[in-house]
């Protein structure tokens, strides 16, 4: 039994251990057009978020930084609850960064306030938010 | 292997495992299977707001060779999120079917980073015909940060006792999760299997 749960063990690290190396510098300027329009964005990967916004003309993308979103399981409750809400299109969420990334319809108005108490209701605490316009 | 032993590692396998967190998100749901050499259970909790669940559990005792159900209140008593990292503690406690005078009383704890986790978990436990006390601790690290959606493993180590059996015992565990499901497995020669899975609704 010991072999067997070294084996997963061994396994699992091996299998699994293509983590994705992440850049750190941040995001294209002009990426898709974005515009940011409120806020400053750091710390935020570029990549990851020119994928995001690669089918999103026309929609405003919330930037939320994000304390305690540690864990990939703590954070399935965040993408659940704004999956919900029609104004919201799409919904990322960079563990490695600590960012909530919110693509919302262009007449949709976004609160921090209201984001921040969906963010406490999961346990964790957003902290600040940057909006784009795409 | 009774038939009931068998319908349970069933349910274990095809539910998957474990989780650390006993509060989930506000009207988020969890449903835990765990077995170890103290008991085998299944848990269904509630979290109205994500500082507290309420739950059932079935219960098969080990120690005592019965069954039994507990109503179980778990209260998030303090936790802190930095950048890096988030702490926790909860009260836990759990009142059995079988007669008010058992109960358990117990206090979790850990703190996590992307890479490192650490936590531990003790458990006054009233069966009616005798009290035991039961602890475990558990650190462990992740060998690949995955991005949101990967398959998430974690290498851990676990010690636990209980004041029957008083000795301790100290394992290797893996925890995997991925999606809503979570699964953390250990295996001991003296002690057996160590296993919890959870899914999260």
């Amino acid at each position: 039994m010991k072999i067997l749960l070294l084996t997963i063990i061994f396994f699992s690290t091996q299998v699994f251990s293509h983590s994705k190396e992440h850049t750190s510098h941040a995001p294209h300027a002009h990426s898709a057009d974005a515009k940011l329009v409120d806020g400053k964005i750091e710390n935020l990967d570029s990549d990851r978020f020119d994928r995001f916004i690669s089918d999103l003309k026309g929609y405003k993308v919330a930037v939320v930084s994000v304390k305690g979103m540690v864990c990939d399981f703590c954070a399935r409750g965040i993408q659940k609850t704004f999956n919900k809400r029609d104004e919201i299109k799409k919904v990322d969420v960079d563990l490695d960064k600590g960012k909530v990334l919110l693509a919302f319809t262009s007449s949709a108005t976004i609160d921090f306030e209201e984001i921040k108490k969906t963010i406490q209701s999961n346990g964790q605490t957003a902290v600040d938010m940057e909006i784009i316009n795409i | 292997m009774g038939i009931r032993k068998i319908l349970f590692f069933i349910l274990i396998v095809i539910v998957v495992n474990v989780s650390a967190r006993p509060v989930s998100w506000t009207q988020g749901s969890t449903l835990m299977a765990y077995s170890n050499n103290m008991k085998n259970s299944i848990y269904y909790h509630f979290s109205p707001t994500y500082k507290f669940s309420l739950g059932l559990e079935m219960v098969e005792d080990k120690v005592f060779d019965n069954s039994y159900a507990y109503f179980r209140f778990t209260r998030l008593l303090n936790r802190k999120n930095t950048q890096n990292s988030q702490r926790n503690l909860y009260f836990r406690s759990g009142v059995s079917s079988k007669q008010w005078a058992s109960y358990f009383l117990g206090l979790q704890g850990d703190w996590e980073t992307r890479r490192l986790f650490a936590g531990f978990n003790v458990n006054l436990i009233e069966s009616g015909n005798r009290d035991y006390f039961d602890q475990s601790y558990q650190v462990g690290i992740a060998p690949y940060l995955g991005e949101f959606g990967d398959l998430h493993t974690w290498i851990m180590v676990k010690t636990k006792r209980n004041s029957v059996a008083d000795e301790w015992s100290t394992f290797p565990l893996v925890r995997l999760f991925k999606g809503d499901v979570m699964l953390e497995v250990g295996y001991n020669g003296e002690t057996s299997w160590d296993a919890h899975l959870m899914y999260r609704f």
